[in-house]
């Protein structure tokens, strides 16, 4: 009887302690949770000021006290935004930049890297270490001279000088992809290359499907430094029609003054598109950047 | 058989000469192109831009017009890429930056030769201080701008104020602010000066940072006219009536003034310029517009400018590019940027057929339009904000931030002699006194 009692107090008390570890597991999650929820909430207070502003009238986006739903919300902004400027081929015209560079990336950086990956030849580490110095300087000091050649080249106005470096690799995702492929065993190489393989096969049909998590970071980044690029496309195109929708978002910026609302509608819609390559993209690109090693 | 292949070959012969005379003909009257790079603005909208190269074709058939019209935010850095390269500059743009000014072609002559448009066609002092630079036409000034103060009639309506005069003193400047300034609703009176020496401190007392013959600045700098106006500007500071740089950085547009605040009814007063009143009157904004205030038995003064348009140097047509710039910058290119866009028109005979000129605002700008520009003294002394300024700013820095006491603003100024004289004396033998 003692020992039944003894068993079942024992029984009691880990069911007890099971109870309690699974209230303290639930409050540590809730916490989590809240936690996580406040975070995203404030990460996301800019983008919804966003898009209250792009529903004001200009009295109101400046208004004391801060109206956060607009009581009476002007729609026609977006209208007017789209119709002021032309927005729609300006997010076309960065598309087909944004396409272009990507597939340039693909092209060039996984050929590179691999050499520099896999092959051994003269000055190979002197290379390296140039191009990774271009890395260090800064963009503006190169607007100049690269004004200057392409110039020279008779290609100011067209896309070309936003698109040719692409093709011929970044160093930054050259860096990367060198790095990535270096971690995939050699062993692979040496099977393909017993079974026939060449190295553009081995490149082609081992390298490159292990390297989808680098070539996912490359897209990504890709996409959202070219959507985003201003300085360039204002440099070197002349065209009205020709300009990305980070120049036509400018325009809303004037002399005297900045058509926020308006602004504001155009770049909420302006954004869309990352947002969606991002949702789309983001367990790849998170497991791409985490493979890679890059933190934040 | 020979006499067949002598025809044939003569036939050939005429036929490709033939040919070649057309092509060197059609050569011969291929129109020169002029590049032109313009910005789009509430002034200037691509529409006007597009009706000038328009209209200017139509009038010169052998000229074509390729223009680049860009943000106002990407034009810095286009211009000072291009000219840093030596090429691929426009042959007409705005060359509003003082460090361009070598890059410009020199006009004069064209100007003089012109049977349709001089200097006299212009407002006086908007072209001498801002087309004449070392003796030379170098543009012609396209539109003109000048600051004021506009104030927000609800406000002084809420607050039971007056609405100022164009008589004002500074210090009324801070009474007024300070009547108007509500904690509780946000609300400050008025902005801030955004720096020394521009028309408030000429109000002051005529006050300059150093002597006419470019030499001194002890007496200048530190003198009882300098000690006054920083002394206003403690006042203004201490009354707690304006925003702080840190409110006007987070609120108000960057760069270009406390715009936004006074549109939102958080500013009574605010010094703005044309651009702002045409913003703030297509906001609905019920406003009027005053001159600075200044101590009535001084000369008033006006910080006011105007764009600059000119013919690059290295231009392969200077002919036809002064065509073109004669014509978008002369009273017909200003009259269609007025009736399409907002321009204020740098020509007296073109603003006076502005679509708004009978409003109260439109007034108010026009009472200051005339008003000796502290450019006059500015432009000829290039010494003065890139060297001058620049070591005094400490003393503006300083009572900005409310560092000093009010009886220190002497001391403070006197501090910076030295430094101010060192630079002045560095400076002048550079850019000329």
């Amino acid at each position: 009887m003692r020992t039944d009692d003894r068993a079942l107090s024992i029984q009691q008390q880990l069911r007890r302690s099971a109870a309690q570890r699974r209230r303290r597991r639930l409050v540590g999650h809730a916490l989590v949770y809240a936690l996580m929820i406040f975070l995203a909430l404030l990460f996301m207070l800019p983008i919804f000021w966003m898009a209250s502003t792009s529903l004001k009238a200009p009295r109101e986006i400046f208004a004391w006290p801060p109206e956060w739903i607009p009581s009476s919300p002007q729609w026609g902004n977006y209208a007017e935004a789209f119709g002021k400027y032309p927005l729609a081929r300006y997010m076309l015209n960065s598309a087909i930049l944004v396409v272009a560079n990507i597939v340039g990336g693909l092209v060039s950086v996984p050929i590179i890297a691999y050499g520099f990956a896999r092959f051994e030849f003269p000055f190979k580490h002197v290379l390296f270490l140039l191009m990774l110095s271009t890395m260090m300087v800064p963009g503006h000091i190169k607007l100049i001279p690269m004004f200057w050649l392409y110039q020279k080249l008779g290609l100011i106005g067209t896309y070309w000088p936003l698109i040719l470096p692409a093709y011929f690799g970044n160093p930054f995702f050259i860096f990367l992809m060198t790095q990535f492929i270096r971690t995939i065993p050699r062993e692979l190489d040496d099977a393909a290359r017993i079974d026939g393989a060449g190295s553009w096969g081995i490149l082609f049909r081992i390298i490159i499907p292990l390297c989808r998590p680098a070539l996912t970071v490359v897209v990504v980044f890709t996409f959202v430094w070219v959507w985003n690029d201003f300085l360039e496309p204002i440099i070197f195109l002349r065209d009205w029609d020709s300009y990305p929708i980070s120049v036509g978002l400018a325009f809303f910026q004037g002399r005297y003054s900045v058509e926020w609302h308006l602004f504001m509608g155009a770049t909420l819609v302006s954004i869309l598109p990352i947002l969606v390559i991002y949702f789309f993209a983001q367990r790849h690109l998170i497991g791409g950047l985490a493979s890679i090693g890059i933190k934040g | 058989m020979k006499y067949r292949f002598t025809k044939k070959a003569v036939l050939l012969v005429t036929l490709l000469l033939l040919l070649l005379a057309s092509v060197g003909g059609a050569a011969a009257q291929d129109p020169v192109t002029i590049t032109w790079w313009t910005l789009a603005s509430a002034e200037s909208p691509e529409p006007a831009i597009r009706a000038v190269v328009e209209a200017f074709e139509a009038e010169h058939p052998d000229i074509k017009i390729d223009v680049t019209i860009m943000a106002e935010s990407a034009y810095g850095d286009l211009m000072n890429t291009a000219l840093g390269a030596g090429e691929g500059a426009p042959d007409i743009a705005y060359f509003w930056e003082t460090p361009w000014l070598p890059h410009t072609l020199d006009i004069t002559a064209h100007l003089e030769a012109d049977p349709d448009l001089s200097r006299d066609d212009y407002f006086e002092e908007y072209f001498n201080n801002w087309a004449v630079w070392d003796g030379k036409v170098v543009g012609l000034p396209f539109t003109v701008g000048a600051n004021f103060v506009m104030y927000n009639k609800d406000v002084f309506d809420d607050a039971g104020v007056d609405y100022p005069t164009a008589d004002w003193t500074p210090w009324d400047y801070i009474e007024i602010a300070k009547a108007l300034t509500d904690p509780d609703k946000r609300r400050w009176g008025g902005d801030r000066p955004r720096g020394p020496f521009r028309a408030i401190w000429r109000n002051i007392g005529a006050t300059k940072p150093y002597s006419d013959d470019s030499a001194t600045v002890d007496g200048y700098i530190n003198g009882p006219d300098s000690v006054a106006a920083y002394t206003w500007l403690w006042d203004l500071v201490d009354s707690g009536a304006t925003p702080t740089p840190a409110d006007i950085e987070v609120l108000g547009t960057e760069g270009t003034g406390p715009v936004d605040l006074f549109i939102a009814g958080r500013l009574g007063m605010a010094t703005l310029n044309n651009g702002h009143m045409i913003t703030a009157a297509n906001a609905g904004v019920n406003f009027g517009v005053v001159p600075e205030p200044h101590v009535p038995e001084n000369e008033r003064f006006v910080h006011a400018w105007a764009l600059r348009a000119s013919i690059w140097a290295g231009t392969e047509h200077p002919d036809e590019a002064y065509e073109f710039l004669s014509f978008w910058a002369g009273p017909e290119g200003q009259r269609i940027n007025m009736e399409i866009g907002a321009l204020m028109p740098s020509l007296p005979s073109v603003l006076a057929d502005y679509p708004d000129a009978e409003s109260d605002y439109f007034q108010g700008f026009m009472g200051v339009l005339n008003a000796t520009q502290t450019a006059e003294w500015r432009a000829s002394h290039p010494c003065w904000r890139g060297a001058v300024i620049r070591s005094v700013s400490d003393a503006w820095d300083l009572i900005m931030l409310g560092e000093i006491e009010r009886d220190e603003v002497q001391a403070t100024l006197d501090a910076l002699v030295e430094p101010a004289q060192a630079a002045l004396e560095e400076c002048v033998p550079r850019l000329g006194g």
